[in-house]
């Protein structure tokens, strides 16, 4: 083939592959708004989407809050998009607030049509509202403006996480909804007074809907659980205060008959903070076991009596359960289960001075 | 033999710097042809009575004498007329059917060894190849300084007759591709090969190739070290370059002067150049790609500094992209045409165009500016300027690709790049070979 032939061919396909493309349809980046926060609540089958917008300006970042109800959600954003100079883009969606009632009421449907539609990101944050939504954004509109940050760096691990806060993505609960032997928790949220927001634990969620609460303590355990690096504060009831530097967890699971039961050794490697009195290490070492022992428990037991997995304890057991028997785990074997779990924790510093 | 003078006076046609003298050498008349612009008439013929006196003295022969003077020929007038134009001297006797080519004395014709021109050398040997052929395989023996060094020396072309020397390292080289090379020549001595472009019609490459089949040096240390690694260089008569075949990917990225400095410093230069060319090739794309297409890529600070940086900006990305480009490859273009006593000029006004105007115009976005300096800058880290332009074209592939596929189609772009430099090979070595030593991979 000619050279001359060839290069005929060359241009056609380039020009082919203009229209074939559709890159017309791109939206560049200025005359796309992005939404950081989305809010869903739910009131007598009609949604309402609030979009928190971040609008850069010169030199201070504004907020802009907009809201929007319609038969669904995607209705709801619909009609933001028509009624903004802008095309809304929701795939710089952070952190997806539900409301309360909603939560309890069951999300499967949203969560569902996000994994569906792919205009959000599956990695997505979801975080329950503990008040009602046009309250909180108003306040935290508020509280952003003056200090020109972004509601997302409360949850992101380098710069507002702290341990006792869960990080649950969109994907997490979708699998939630769908797997047989894994739950989870989201944090809720509520606007503080003196500060942005303010923690308020969190929620159990059981196949998409929530059917408990956990404190910050227990939430940090969870996620100790889970193997989240954690460099979480625990304050030993009378002697000391420690920072967990490290985790380890070491499980044993078997099934007695239709009884699963499981022994688990959690390791930490603990620095100490602030001490009152003398106490010796090893006082603080027991009271610290005994304290996250009994704390461990008390959380078990409830989650337990709620059939919600969210430690995830089903997982081990899936290579012995036939999976027929295992879509009954959650109600048949799960609230069976006889839980034995060990802290050993190790001082590993005390600090710039010895310890008695 | 007035006949033949005759002849050859025709053959080179009616020029008014060309001179026939007759002179009287050992009681014989003789007359003496060649160009006065490429000869110094002058001390030509006092260095040939000079010979004549000394002749006379020791009693020389008259036979022996022409003998002394130059390469005793029988008459011949396209072996004459080559002596002519390459600047030597046509001797005939009167009364004899024999020529004596007299290596004449040379007007100056060549600039001295200079430091190179279009390439810097920084803590390494300094002198580069000139225009004269002779004094191109000086500088390679002087600098190779070995006994495995094989030189052959051809002429090419019918309008313009150019010397071409194949120099290689017998030791190195893999005599199979070396026995390719000389076949080629050999059967195409008939081709001109003043420029480049011609030079490698010669030797039967495509002219469509998008990458140059040779590395080109100016650099005699840089082509010896070619030489070692089991290249052939080639050298053209008036052309102060070293052809280096087969060019290599690597040669993109690697110079014998690195060689120079320790090995960590060698590894940090070189990754350097590698950065400099991925760079080059994505930088833009990804900017039309983040901008337009695949915003979502950018964490949410950076995207609402991208979106405060383009308010106001009235085209897409890909059009404000490529105005940009084309600005400053007319800068690049320009600032190579102009002479340099005006070349300021052109440098101060386009960096006015580039770093403020446009911005605050709001043709472009600043954050524009920022990946056009970087890529111009990168560009220009790449070894041998025939590397920088093919590099500088690629970019646009890559750019237009992420127009319409976002950063998808810079992938799709980077897999077309790669393919087409795989399928790249030189008389039987690919393109993408890294090493040349040891045992050559034939693609």
């Amino acid at each position: 083939m000619g050279i001359a032939k060839r290069l005929v061919l060359g241009f056609a396909a380039v020009c082919l592959a203009i229209p074939l493309a559709g890159c017309w349809d791109n939206t560049d980046i200025n005359h796309r708004v992005l939404p950081v926060v989305m809010g869903v609540s739910k009131k007598e089958g009609v949604f309402r989407v609030f979009l928190q917008i971040p609008e850069p300006g010169m030199n201070r970042l504004r907020i802009r809050i907009v809201s929007e109800t319609g038969n669904t959600i995607t209705h709801a954003v619909d009609k933001i998009s028509t009624n903004m100079e802008e095309h809304v883009d929701l795939l710089h969606v952070k952190i997806i607030l539900l409301d309360k009632n909603y939560a309890r009421e069951g999300v499967n449907d949203s969560i569902t049509d996000f994994m569906r539609a792919r205009e959000i990101s599956s990695k997505a944050l979801v975080t329950i509202c503990d008040e009602e939504l046009p309250v909180f954004f108003a306040n935290v509109k508020r509280a952003m403006e003056q200090r020109g940050s972004t509601l997302y760096d409360f949850f992101e691990k380098n710069a507002g996480w702290n341990p006792q806060i869960a990080l649950t993505r969109v994907w997490q609960v979708y699998r939630s909804i769908h797997s047989y032997t894994r739950d989870v928790a989201i944090p809720i949220v509520r606007s503080g007074k003196s500060l942005m927001i303010e923690h308020r634990g969190s929620a159990v969620i059981k196949n998409g809907r929530m059917v408990g609460r956990l404190n910050g303590d227990e939430t940090l355990l969870f996620n100790a659980f889970s193997g989240e690096s954690t460099q979480g504060r625990i304050e030993v009831m009378k002697s000391a205060s420690v920072l967990i530097v490290s985790n380890t967890l070491h499980n044993r699971i078997g099934l007695r008959g239709r009884t699963p039961y499981m022994t688990s050794v959690l390791k930490l490697q603990v620095v100490l903070l602030e001490t009152r009195g003398n106490p010796t290490n090893e006082v603080i070492m027991n009271e610290l076991d005994e304290l996250l022992t009994k704390r461990f428990m008390t959380m078990f037991q409830k989650i337990q009596s709620k059939q919600a997995d969210i430690l995830g304890i089903g997982q081990f057991y899936r290579m012995i359960i036939p999976r027929e028997r295992l879509a009954n785990w959650r109600e048949d074997y799960y609230p069976r289960l006889e839980m034995n779990l060990r802290v050993q924790t190790n001082i590993q510093n005390t600090g710039f001075l010895n310890s008695p | 033999m007035e006949a033949f003078l005759q002849e050859l006076k025709r053959s080179l046609g009616s020029n008014d710097d060309l001179f026939e003298m007759q002179y009287v050498f050992l009681g014989q008349v003789v007359t003496l042809l060649g160009y006065t612009t490429l000869t110094d008439i002058s001390m030509t013929v006092s260095s040939l009575q000079q010979q004549e006196h000394n002749a006379r003295g020791s009693r020389v022969g008259e036979e022996a004498f022409w003998h002394t003077i130059g390469s005793v020929h029988p008459l011949s007038v396209r072996l004459a007329v080559s002596a002519v134009l390459d600047g030597q001297v046509v001797l005939l006797i009167e009364g004899r059917t024999a020529m004596i080519v007299v290596d004449a004395v040379q007007r100056e014709l060549t600039r001295a060894i200079e430091a190179p021109s279009n390439e810097s050398v920084l803590q390494g040997p300094i002198g580069s190849f000139n225009e004269d052929l002779d004094t191109n395989l000086g500088l390679l023996r002087k600098q190779a300084c070995t006994d495995s060094m094989r030189v052959l020396n051809y002429s090419a072309g019918v309008a313009q007759r150019k010397r071409l020397s194949l120099i290689y390292d017998a030791r190195h080289a893999d005599a199979d591709m070396v026995g390719k090379m000389i076949a080629q020549i050999e059967a195409n001595l008939d081709r001109e090969i003043a420029t480049t472009q011609t030079l490698s019609r010669m030797l039967g490459f495509t002219k469509w190739q998008a990458i140059s089949k040779f590395n080109t040096t100016e650099l005699p240390q840089e082509a010896v070290s070619a030489m070692t690694k089991g290249k052939v260089v080639i050298l053209v008569d008036r052309l102060p370059i070293a052809y280096v075949l087969p060019n290599l990917l690597w040669d993109m990225f690697a110079l014998e002067n690195d060689r120079n400095y320790t090995v960590p410093i060698m590894i940090i230069i070189r990754t350097i150049r590698v950065i400099g060319v991925l760079l080059t090739l994505l930088a833009p794309a990804f900017y039309v790609a983040l901008v337009a297409v695949n915003p979502e890529v950018l964490r949410i600070e950076m995207a609402l500094s991208v979106a405060v940086s383009r308010e106001g900006v009235p085209y897409p990305a890909i059009v404000e992209m490529l105005l940009m480009l084309v600005i400053l490859e007319l800068i690049i273009e320009a600032s190579a045409r102009l002479p340099k006593s005006i070349g300021p000029t052109l440098t101060m006004v386009g960096g006015i165009i580039i770093g403020q105007a446009v911005v605050t115009a709001r043709l472009v976005s600043n954050m524009l500016i920022i990946i056009l300096a970087a890529t111009t800058i990168a560009n220009s880290t790449v070894v041998g300027f025939q590397n920088s332009l093919s590099i500088r074209m690629f970019k646009y592939v890559t750019v237009i690709l992420a127009a319409m596929f976002g950063v998808l189609g810079i992938m799709a772009g980077m897999v077309l790049l790669c393919s087409y430099l795989a399928s790249l090979h030189t008389f039987g070595v690919s393109y993408i070979n890294l090493s040349f030593k040891g045992e050559i991979k034939h693609g």
